[in-house]
């Protein structure tokens, strides 16, 4: 009895291959176009940066402006508080009591109320 | 329970005593954080001697700048108060509706600019102060003068 043969001429081609068609672009414009997009956006937020950066300037430069008048404001309050109460302790003590070792002015921790 | 009542509190710690006669007066400002913030580059324009003259005393004051700067510090007073006495009496309309808006937008200097614009021409053209930010990159508009912004609204 004769073997099993393949037919003469072989066996046709087996399809192994999926027969779909590929959509879209090709990768390499993909990559292009984020690297675009990754570009254009890092432009844009370095410009936010430096404009935040002069905002923050204009700020502190109104500040620095106006510190030596509020500065002066306050040192007088402090003065002015010192001076009554150093007043008061004379009037009422008949002393001047030095209580730091140094002629430096020190804001004060307690506030003496004077009273009605 | 002690019988004592507590003593700090607003109502006494007020000490309303006015300076001595030898120190002279001075009016103090008296203006809010709006206002002042609108008109700060402007006091700057114009009293900067002063204010450095102040903060320089102070500096070399060796901590006795409270009592020894007084005189500087009436300067600077007097200085900024004559600034915003000033503008109240060239640009009020201009100078009210800035620092307004600076109320209303949290005192974003940045989300003012229009008002701005008009304050800064009217003291410009009335009192000869001009805004300028110190220490602005060369070739770079300032940033109160730009047209085009990332954040502002105008």
């Amino acid at each position: 009895m004769p073997q099993d043969m393949p037919p003469v001429g072989g066996y046709g081609p087996v399809q192994y291959k999926r027969n779909l068609p590929a959509r879209g672009f090709r990768p390499a414009f993909y990559l292009l176009g984020t690297a675009v997009v990754m570009t254009l956006g890092f432009y844009k937020f370095g410009q936010g940066v430096r404009e935040h950066n002069e905002l923050a300037r204009e700020k502190m430069w109104s500040r620095i402006h106006l510190i030596p008048a509020l500065t002066a404001e306050e040192d007088r309050d402090q003065v002015r508080r010192y001076l009554a109460d150093r007043a008061r302790e004379k009037e009422l003590l008949g002393t001047e009591t030095q209580v730091y070792n140094s002629n430096r002015f020190v804001r004060p921790t307690f506030a003496v109320t004077p009273e009605k | 329970m002690s019988a004592r009542q507590p003593r700090f509190n607003r109502d006494n710690l007020i000490d309303t005593t006015p300076l001595p006669d030898h120190i002279p007066k001075v009016q103090e400002l008296g203006a809010s954080s709006a206002p002042l913030l609108s008109a700060s580059f402007f006091i700057g324009a114009r009293c900067k001697a002063y204010n450095d003259d102040y903060m320089m005393c102070k500096n070399e004051a060796n901590g006795r700048g409270e009592f020894d700067c007084m005189k500087e510090g009436r300067k600077v007073t007097r200085c900024a108060a004559s600034v915003i006495k000033d503008l109240n009496e060239h640009c009020l309309d201009e100078f009210r509706a800035h620092w307004q808006c600076l109320d209303n937008q949290n005192q974003q200097l940045w989300n003012c600019r229009s008002a701005e614009r008009k304050l800064n021409k009217c003291v410009f053209d009335k009192l000869k102060l001009e805004k300028t930010i110190p220490d602005t990159p060369k070739g770079e508009t300032p940033v109160h003068l730009r047209v085009k912004n990332t954040f502002a609204k105008n």
